[in-house]
């Protein structure tokens, strides 16, 4: 009882399905509702809207500082996966293959940036960067964002090598192929479901971060998160739903990709 | 097993070598600098944390960020609970379309959700008005630009980091431990108190300790949804660097807010035995 679902009496039943429900609603509502927004055709963001329109669509499309916010994003998002996807693979490697002594304190080490609270990791390179000219750039958006996307890379890399057994790798090795070779076509094809993660994931990071970018960021260079910062502290214009909508469907697309190459990697 | 051992050790020098360089230079470094600013500051010495606890702002600003992060806590437990439980009751395929909610919930734009709330709560808005049409209040109640406004944001964000962790936990009791205190005669409120409960401590203790660390240190969704008068930590570090380039204080209170994270964090390890690479569990 209280565990099995048939021998749980009806009225509990009942009322812990029912608050299930309530906190389900609770989760997912938010996200459609400003989704629905953005297509309402009022000013004030009245619900349900008095119409509905495209025109909030026109305005992001037709200025120039969303769009180029919106295109820095994804040079940021991207370049961002690709480095800490790449420093985050031959870490993994040596944690989990190296048998040395202190592993756990390193792993707990490339994990740091996920603990230490991102406003402080946002001022302290903020801080070095100012004093070095660099913030502002695309260097300083792309080197901060890998700190804190490194984490998550880490983590889905450690997990699928912990999952491939060595012995088949051992194996090509003594049928005659190079260590490398051997670790290219045998090991990297079953761990990269791994890295596929670790790079969508670090991508989803750096595409949703605020903070870091908020000090980053330049009159002339900033990211969407930062646009729409920049504009929700003067007002709520239903143009930043429009903004949200454009996030939410990134980051759904990035989550289908993402369950989709587990489930494939569960097949084999 | 094909290779000597000194080379061994000459390859995981070469394979951590980047990473190691890299957090080095980007983060061990500036994290460090910031730290010492403390000290130094604008001149060397502890002026900066006498003038901390000094000023009743800033005591002020440390009730409120410890008051919303322990609000948050239970506010998420309260919520997280019953939705970890009926996800591990469930049929397989409902609890996957739960969990998926959940992850959709956590990996969607926070700035996004937050902007929801914004608009949600607003005294316009759409609960306000729903409240007032019902009847059950003649003002619009103010839920932003305040604590209320605040604790809701922050509670929603921070229901997943319940959830997945006590799901997990919950999922690896046996049913059959649960069914024998009842055979035994033990009544529903007792096997629920006396042994369902306890049996997810672990859960519950690893989510709240990590919903907690990371309220003390969330900064957009107070900043958003927060008034200018409850103002939290890191809200307080930014505001000193941007408004007054006050570093001296603005790194007291960092040193402050990661000394608090970093004991916390150290808690969590220990209650989590599990290590992720050293240890074979699970592999």
């Amino acid at each position: 009882m209280l565990l099995s679902h048939g021998s749980l009496g009806w009225k509990l039943k009942s009322s812990l399905y029912i608050i299930t429900g309530v906190i389900a609603a609770f989760l997912a509502l938010p996200i459609f509702f400003i989704m629905a927004l953005s297509f309402g055709s009022s000013q004030w963001l009245v619900f349900p809207p008095p119409s509905w329109t495209l025109k909030w669509y026109e305005r992001f499309f037709d200025n120039s500082q969303w769009i180029e916010s919106a295109i820095t994003s994804l040079q940021v998002a991207s370049l961002t996966s690709i480095i800490a996807t790449l420093l985050a693979i031959p870490a993994s490697f040596a944690l989990v293959r190296g048998q040395f002594r202190g592993r756990d304190y390193l792993y707990t080490f490339f994990t740091l940036p996920m603990v230490v609270p991102v406003v402080i990791i946002a001022v302290a390179v903020y801080g070095t960067f100012l004093n070095l000219g660099l913030t502002g750039t695309l260097f300083a958006f792309v080197a901060s964002h890998v700190i804190i996307a490194l984490p998550f890379a880490i983590i889905s890399i450690i997990n699928s090598l912990r999952l491939f057994d060595k012995s088949i790798e051992d194996a090509a090795v003594i049928c005659g192929a190079h260590r490398i070779q051997a670790i290219i076509k045998v090991t990297f094809p079953a761990i990269k479901p791994g890295v596929i993660s670790a790079a969508l994931f670090s991508f989803l990071v750096s595409w949703d971060e605020v903070v870091i970018s908020v000090m980053m960021a330049s009159p002339n260079l900033q990211t969407l998160p930062v646009k729409m910062w920049s504009t929700l502290r003067q007002d709520l214009t239903p143009v930043i739903a429009v903004a949200s909508t454009l996030l939410i469907l990134l980051s759904l697309l990035i989550m289908i990709i993402a369950s989709f190459v587990r489930k494939q990697s569960n097949h084999h | 097993m094909f290779m000597i051992s000194s080379r061994k050790k000459w390859n995981n020098v070469t394979l951590l070598f980047p990473i190691i360089l890299f957090l080095f230079l980007f983060f061990i470094i500036p994290l460090a600098s910031l730290l010492l600013r403390s000290l130094t500051e604008p001149t060397f010495g502890l002026q900066n944390f006498e003038q901390l606890l000094a000023t009743s702002t800033y005591v002020q600003v440390l009730f409120n960020t410890f008051l919303v992060a322990t609000l948050v806590t239970v506010i998420s437990l309260l919520i997280g609970f019953p939705l970890a439980w009926c996800i591990t009751l469930m049929p397989k395929g409902w609890g996957r379309f739960l969990i998926s909610i959940i992850l959709l919930s956590m990996w969607t734009s926070l700035l996004a959700r937050t902007y929801s709330w914004l608009v949600l709560l607003q005294s316009s808005g759409i609960i306000n008005k729903t409240l007032m049409a019902i009847g059950i209040i003649n003002q619009p109640l103010e839920m932003v630009h305040n604590l209320t406004g605040v604790i809701i944001g922050m509670s929603y964000i921070m229901v997943p980091f319940i959830v997945l962790p006590l799901q997990a936990c919950m999922s690896a009791i046996d049913p059959m431990v649960l069914q024998a205190a009842s055979i035994c005669g033990a009544s529903a409120r007792t096997v629920f108190f006396r042994i369902f409960l306890p049996l997810c401590k672990p859960g519950l203790f690893s989510g709240a300790l990590m919903v907690f660390v990371m309220s003390l240190g969330y900064y957009v969704t107070p900043a958003l949804l927060g008034g200018v008068r409850d103002m939290m930590l890191p809200e307080f570090i930014v505001q000193q660097i941007q408004n007054f380039l006050n570093w001296g204080m603005a790194s007291a209170s960092a040193v402050l807010l990661i000394l608090i994270t970093l004991v916390l964090f150290y808690l969590y390890l220990k209650v989590q035995t599990d290590s992720p690479v050293s240890s074979n569990t699970g592999a």
